[in-house]
């Protein structure tokens, strides 16, 4: 979900909750605490680096965005993602044609 | 205003949970964030919030930092985790076999006077809660400092290790090396688990040092002197606590 928050371009901490929020439909709400392990996590696998810092009303705001492997990993996962989809829907297709 | 300050002093309290390192290069950012996302008029943090923040602190400071190439160093990271929580299970049992150690000694010391008997129930239990902390504290101490490339905890791992196998053999009575004129505690106490314990984190310390000496780990642990070049660069190698609540006298 980080991942997919920053494939349209770089974002900042609070940014990416709101983001995350908003992709999900509002069903998963990101804690601080949460998110900020899961980036740390995830620059130590250099899946996202940070892209710019910003000094916001005296606070550092510092953005991030999906390094080349990060993109890589996010594509691998949505076709992975959509062809088990795609194979459920196939199926159910299938389920209720037979069943009609 | 004083709301804010309010709040934000109490972030600041929470954040004190993870590593300072971190804390440097992201607390400002996270304090950031955790004002933005904060309610009007929230003037201290929330149940969950703060949950979330000491859960996470936690985790940053215990997980190891061993990078995801290193596999043999982080499997054998993984298992020092492991013998601690075993060793923790023998520090459950003790403190709940307490009574039967009180009843025991009222019996072996039943020429002494009830004051005595007292004594020597602190004395033995307290020495007995010591003795299994040790291996608690041995085996996370190891975790760490192996998780942050330490070579001299791969060594001392192995020695830790040595002196657990030694100490193993007298949680057996018939044991020629046995030199424990009282069963040990959990063994009389506990017979099953009591034998089980000391022998599952001689195994886990058994896997640790093979794997600690893996040519696949050797290669992620620094020379000595060798110049650090990135974070955690040299694994070192696990303690190992695991026959340290073996052999018990009392």
């Amino acid at each position: 979900m980080i991942l997919t928050a920053l494939a349209s371009g770089g974002q900042h901490g609070y940014g990416i909750i709101t983001d995350v929020q908003e992709i999900s439909g509002g069903q998963i709400r990101l804690r601080p605490g949460t998110l900020y392990t899961a980036l740390d996590r995830l620059r130590a696998d250099e899946l996202i680096a940070v892209d710019r810092e910003e000094i916001v009303d005296g606070r550092l705001r510092r953005y991030y965005r999906l390094t080349p492997a990060g993109t890589k990993l996010l594509a691998a996962e949505a076709a992975r993602l959509q062809a088990h989809a795609s194979a459920a829907l196939a199926r159910l297709n299938l389920a209720g044609g037979a069943a009609t | 205003m004083t709301d804010q300050a309010n709040l934000e002093r109490g972030y600041r309290r929470l954040l004190a949970w993870y590593p300072r390192a971190f804390r440097r290069e992201n607390g400002q950012e996270i304090l950031a964030v955790l004002m933005a996302c904060a309610p009007d008029g929230q003037r201290r943090p929330g149940l969950a919030e703060s949950a979330d923040l000491i859960r996470s602190g936690l985790w940053m400071r215990l997980r190891p930092s061993v990078p995801r190439s290193a596999r043999t160093v982080r499997a054998a990271v993984k298992l020092m985790y492991a013998g601690a929580a075993v060793s923790t299970v023998n520090l459950i049992i003790l403190l709940a076999v307490i009574g039967d150690i009180k009843a025991y000694h009222a019996i072996l010391g039943y020429h002494l006077t009830a004051a005595q008997v007292s004594h020597l129930n602190t004395l033995a239990i307290t020495m007995e809660i010591v003795l299994d902390l040790v291996p608690i504290a041995l085996w996370l101490w190891m975790a760490r400092e192996t998780g942050q490339g330490r070579n001299w905890a791969r060594s001392l791992s192995t020695v830790l290790f040595g002196l657990a196998t030694l100490s193993l053999t007298s949680v057996f009575p018939q044991s020629v090396i046995n030199i424990s004129f009282v069963p040990t505690v959990h063994i009389s106490f506990v017979p099953v688990l009591g034998a089980i314990v000391p022998v599952l984190t001689w195994l886990a310390g058994l896997a640790v040092v093979w794997l600690l000496w893996r040519p696949a780990s050797t290669a992620f642990f620094k020379p000595p002197g060798v110049t650090h070049a990135g974070h955690s660069a040299q694994p070192p190698s696990p303690p190992r606590s695991s026959s340290s609540w073996v052999p018990r006298q009392l």
